[in-house]
């Protein structure tokens, strides 16, 4: 059974994907900086499905530690202070990043366009296997991720084979149909898809 | 994090402050609580772990439920079921953890790229599973020739202190010995 710790879990579109991974045959560990919240979280999970495996745990490190895989769902604003964080603990490990770098107006990237917030996440953690996922779906997605029948696309990108693998299997047991984009640099595409 | 894997590993080949930088890149560093699987039986193994702190045990499951521990991995040894993570086969072994434990984990892919451009990573794994060669001869030839008490004084000699560890009925598990046989031995090595 694989570990994965998720960061900012509390939040709407961390809740809805422990939510939704929580189904799988996966141990998961939520995190955030207000522990009540993502113990909530945790509680609300329990509810749904009593036998998931589901901690909160309030020390990122330690999660991340402890995990095989490591989601980002926090803002591309809060990356670096996450890479310093657990750069030790995330070599090696797939770090998914679901950021989409909006400005404050929604209407466009705070990122240059030659590069993306997973792209930049990997320099951060530059011995890590980030892998985009996940920033094409709305948090309101994880509820019905099946739209007429078929199950919306989930895209991804990232530069390991192996990790766009295990990332293909966390999307479809969240209940998305997934699509592997291409190599990390296509995150520049998928992220500026979510510009209003 | 790594102090004992790097001690071990320059006990067997001394490496530079940068290859040592090198090394820690392609290093997994996990976490592992008590009574977790690190492998399960039917999985492929794509990896070996150095046990930084804790222990935990490799072990079988016959049809009648028994375990047969293969071995115990404590502070300084490796673990692995180096027969799946060599061919790739379905692990034969589980393994899990007797204690909260840290390991430093070689995935394959790390393994196989560092064997490529590191000559003294090669060295060290082949000076790794030589041991590991020698210590299966050793227990094989212990386990077919020697007396059980003989045996349970290498036991001892090879994991000193791990009865103040493990319990007695793995130990027994360990020697292929039932609980009661291995109390009696006991008793009898104390009494001498």
């Amino acid at each position: 059974m694989q570990t994965i710790a998720i960061i900012g879990a509390s939040g709407s579109m961390g809740s809805a994907l422990s939510k939704s991974l929580a189904k799988g045959n996966y141990r998961l560990l939520l995190c955030a900086n207000d522990l009540d919240k993502v113990k909530a979280v945790a509680a609300d999970i329990k509810k749904s499905y009593p036998t998931a495996e589901v901690e909160a745990i309030d020390c990122t490190r330690e999660a991340c530690w402890e995990a095989d895989i490591i989601i980002a769902a926090i803002p591309f604003g809060a990356e670096q202070e996450m890479a310093d964080k657990i750069r030790e603990v995330a070599t090696q490990k797939i770090v998914i990043s679901i950021a989409n770098p909006l400005n404050d107006t929604y209407d466009g990237l705070v990122t240059a366009p030659d590069t993306s917030a997973a792209e930049e996440l990997q320099k951060l953690l530059p011995n890590s296997k980030v892998v985009k996922a996940f920033n094409t779906t709305f948090a309101a997605d994880f509820a019905t991720p099946v739209i007429d029948g078929k199950r919306a696309d989930a895209f991804i990108a990232g530069n390991d084979g192996e990790a766009l693998q295990t990332v293909s299997e966390l999307v479809e047991t969240a209940g998305f149909n997934p699509v592997v984009a291409g190599g990390l640099t296509v995150s520049r595409t998928l992220e500026s898809m979510q510009q209003c | 994090m790594y102090n004992l894997f790097f001690q071990h590993f320059n006990s067997k080949v001394q490496l530079t402050e940068d290859e040592q930088a090198h090394i820690k890149a392609y290093l997994t560093l996990k976490k592992i609580r008590k009574k977790q699987y690190l492998l399960q039986e039917g999985d492929v193994c794509k990896m070996i772990a150095f046990v930084e702190k804790g222990a935990l045990r490799a072990y079988s499951v016959d049809e009648n439920s028994n375990e047969h521990i293969i071995q115990f991995g404590l502070e300084g040894w490796t673990i692995s079921d180096l027969f799946s993570f060599l061919t790739g086969e379905p692990a034969t072994y589980n393994i899990d953890a007797l204690e909260d434990s840290e390991l430093v984990i070689i995935s394959k892919s790390a393994h196989e790229e560092l064997l490529q451009t590191m000559p003294k990573y090669e060295t060290f794994t082949r000076l790794n599973i030589t041991g590991a060669y020698l210590a299966m001869q050793r227990r094989l030839t212990s386990i077919i020739s020697a007396s059980v008490e003989e045996r349970y004084q290498d036991f001892i000699a090879l994991y000193p202190h791990i009865a103040q560890r493990v319990p007695q009925h793995m130990i027994a598990s360990y020697m292929g010995l039932t609980p009661e046989t291995l109390s009696r031995i006991r008793k009898r090595i104390s009494s001498k």
